[in-house]
């Protein structure tokens, strides 16, 4: 452990043990905080010094004396909305709001609801599988968030439901040096199919670290949407678990515009024959802005297959990482796995990086990636400007051209729509309607 | 309409106009003719106003308004229309929605409403028809994969969509067959009327039987150094551009 490393959990460790104290839940509950707290203890916080961590700054983090939450109220306007019937449920500050939350009829024996209602009622359905999926390991901010967790979500779906109401998830978060710890827990069993939208805003300046660990029994479907607009101040490190049973598929689209320092780290284990994992990144980072998408999708079984395909636009001063793993399992033959990370740089200033890797341990495999960062288009720019079209609404086009595949494969059309606009507004471009 | 006077151009810190004078009214086609490196697709692109093109004497007037300082695309706006040589790939951006992008650009500057949707798709399919262009060409990327008769069938589709008051085509015949040089020909006759003005860019005279100009200038070095009737196309062909030091058109005719 550095010094560096050891300095922060003295912060936590008063924290911890009140915190502790104070829960009235199932024993094995505790024992899995308690040993995630020692984990985080022996990780500490991240250096640049790990490689993992090399191009991430914590620094701004660092200074921070990181307070547990308050309530606050919030009212419903500052909260996104589908516009689509949907089961809702918002979470302010980490904890459920059940008067921003709206939940409709449910298939028979499905469960949408607040992860810490469903502990007492259903503990069943949380205590044998929480934090029970490989992955993130090494990661100190998923530690944090096991040993810290007050609510979030649970979506227990039993064999053969198919839930069509999208099931969307707000975790709205308002304060300053606050750290907020979301814990999501999404079981679909044999043959269950959802939609799931979850999204991560705020005001102020805070730490926000979610955990989702999703199970996706054989023949499940599962379509995943992360959408992550903090605040301007806010450090953001999410972490997703994904393991997924035979022919399963997981459409995981994370859309990442907001934070000053916003990560996610997703590790998706293929653990099926012939499952199917489909990756959509989204980034858009702009100003100071650090964004950042580890991914390591596992092909465990063979005839599995994985699409991933990763975009960021950057514009003022910005950096954003990619850091993408194919692991292909020596016994996961006929693997079909494919990477694509592709930057579009606006300003001069900003930088992007991509490390796409692939570790290939079976030999009868399609394995490939590929990687891609320029500027606009000059010629392209003055060719629309030629015909009549402003500067700044060529530039809106092109860039629209860029993202505009991410985006199409949002089935969700008001969503899809609303992502655009949130895209357009982000970078002050001139966006006209589409048709 | 268009007026050129004493136009001295550089790229990249080369002097490549050296001194042009042009007026074309209203109604009329102009040919520009000259080898390779003469200077043709600068005036093009000075026209049109492409950045990189630095106009360090002269001045262009479009109506009686300073061309020279109007971004490029307020350019367009007035009424200017640039058929590009090498039209640009544009993946993503559907022709269609570039289109009335464009078009609804043009009426906006004007004041206009932005165009209704059944008078915007009754006239591109009258002007698809000119240039003989599938309707599958709508819903592609701008240029994305056309061949390079496509894409000149598509700068002309653009222009008849346009209808601007003012066409530059800078070399719209280079690389096409006869076939496309026609449907190309035809549908820039199409859009001849008394108030439009044509300046038609080719290296080759072949063209120009099919567009018959009013009036044909040779560009050699920058400059303007023959202006004439459109027989001057034909001795140009005769003799190439041999007085210019260049190679005559007999061998240009054999390498096409």
């Amino acid at each position: 452990m550095t010094a560096a490393a050891a300095a922060l959990p003295d912060r936590y460790r008063p924290d911890f043990a009140g915190f502790a104290a104070d829960r009235r839940e199932p024993d094995a509950i505790a024992r899995l905080r308690r040993k995630a707290f020692t984990r985080f203890e022996t990780l500490g916080l991240p250096t640049r010094q790990q490689e993992d961590w090399r191009l991430t700054d914590l620094s701004g983090l660092q200074q921070w004396n990181l307070q547990p939450p308050t309530i606050v109220p919030v009212d419903a306007g500052a909260l996104p909305t589908l516009d689509l019937p949907a089961h809702r449920l918002a979470f302010v500050n980490g904890r459920y709001a059940p008067g921003l939350s709206q939940l409709r009829e449910m298939p028979d024996q499905a469960l949408i609801a607040s992860i810490g209602q469903a502990l007492l009622t259903h503990p069943e359905l949380i205590v044998p599988y929480l934090d029970r999926l490989p992955g993130l390991e090494q990661h100190p901010f998923a530690a944090l968030n096991t040993a810290f967790w007050e609510d979030g979500a649970l979506v227990y779906l039993p064999p053969g439901t198919v839930v069509e109401t999208p099931i969307h998830l707000i975790f709205h978060a308002t304060g300053s040096d606050m750290a907020v710890y979301p814990r999501l827990l999404l079981a679909l069993d044999e043959g269950a199919q959802a939609t799931v939208i979850v999204e991560y805003q705020g005001a102020g300046r805070y730490l926000n670290a979610p955990v989702t660990e999703a199970r996706l029994g054989d023949d499940a479907v599962l379509h995943y949407h992360k959408i992550q607009q903090e605040s301007p101040a806010a450090f953001h490190f999410g972490g997703i678990r994904l393991q997924q049973g035979r022919n399963s598929e997981a459409y995981v689209h994370l859309l990442s515009f907001g934070g000053l320092v916003a990560r996610t780290d997703l590790e998706a284990l293929l653990d099926g024959e012939g499952a199917n994992c489909t990756l959509n990144g989204l980034t858009l980072a702009r100003d100071q802005q650090f964004s950042d998408v580890h991914v390591r999708v596992d092909h465990a079984q063979p005839h599995g297959s994985s699409q991933q395909v990763f975009k960021s636009v950057l514009d003022g001063k910005a950096r954003t990482v990619f850091d993408g793993m194919i692991h292909v399992r020596p016994h996961a033959q006929k693997t079909d796995a494919r990477q694509v990370s592709r930057n579009l740089l606006l300003s001069r200033q900003a930088q992007a990086n991509s490390n796409p890797r692939l570790e290939i341990l079976a030999d009868d495999v399609k394995c490939g990636h590929g990687s891609t960062t320029g500027f606009l288009n000059p010629d392209a720019e003055f060719y629309l400007r030629a015909r009549g079209i402003s500067a700044s609404r060529a530039r809106a086009m092109l860039v629209h051209a860029f993202a505009n595949d991410s985006l199409n494969q949002i089935r969700l059309t008001p969503l899809r729509e609303r992502l655009a606009h949130l895209l357009a507004a982000g970078l002050a471009l001139d966006f006209m309607e589409t048709e | 309409m268009l007026e050129i006077r004493n136009l001295h151009a550089t790229v990249e810190g080369r002097e490549i106009l050296n001194g042009i004078d042009l007026i074309v009214r209203p109604g009329e086609v102009h040919a520009i003719m000259g080898p390779n490196g003469s200077g043709k697709s600068t005036l093009a692109n000075v026209i049109a106003g492409r950045e990189g093109y630095i106009v360090t004497e002269g001045e262009i007037t479009f109506d009686g308004k300073n061309l020279l300082e109007m971004a490029p695309e307020t350019r367009a706006c007035e009424g200017l229309f640039l058929a590009f040589q090498y039209p640009v790939e544009i993946p993503g951006v559907a022709n269609l929605y570039f289109l009335k992008a464009a078009v609804n650009a043009v009426r906006k500057y004007r004041g206009e409403p932005s165009v209704d949707a059944m008078d915007f798709w009754e006239l591109i399919h009258q002007r698809m028809d000119l240039v003989k262009m599938d309707e599958s060409m709508l819903k592609r990327s701008v240029n994305e994969g056309f061949s390079g008769g496509e894409k000149k069938r598509n700068e002309v589709f653009q222009m008849a969509v346009l209808q601007p008051r003012f066409a530059v085509m800078d070399e719209t015949d280079s690389g096409l067959d006869i076939d496309a040089l026609k449907v190309v020909a035809d549908g820039v006759n199409a859009l001849r009327s008394p108030e439009r003005g044509f300046l038609v860019i080719t290296h080759y005279q072949r063209l120009l039987d099919y567009i018959v100009p009013d009036q044909v200038h040779v560009l050699f070095n920058g400059r303007i150094v023959r202006s004439g009737g459109k027989e001057l196309a034909l001795e140009l062909e005769e003799q190439g551009y041999a007085l210019y030091n260049e190679e005559p058109g007999r061998a240009r005719r054999a390498a096409a």
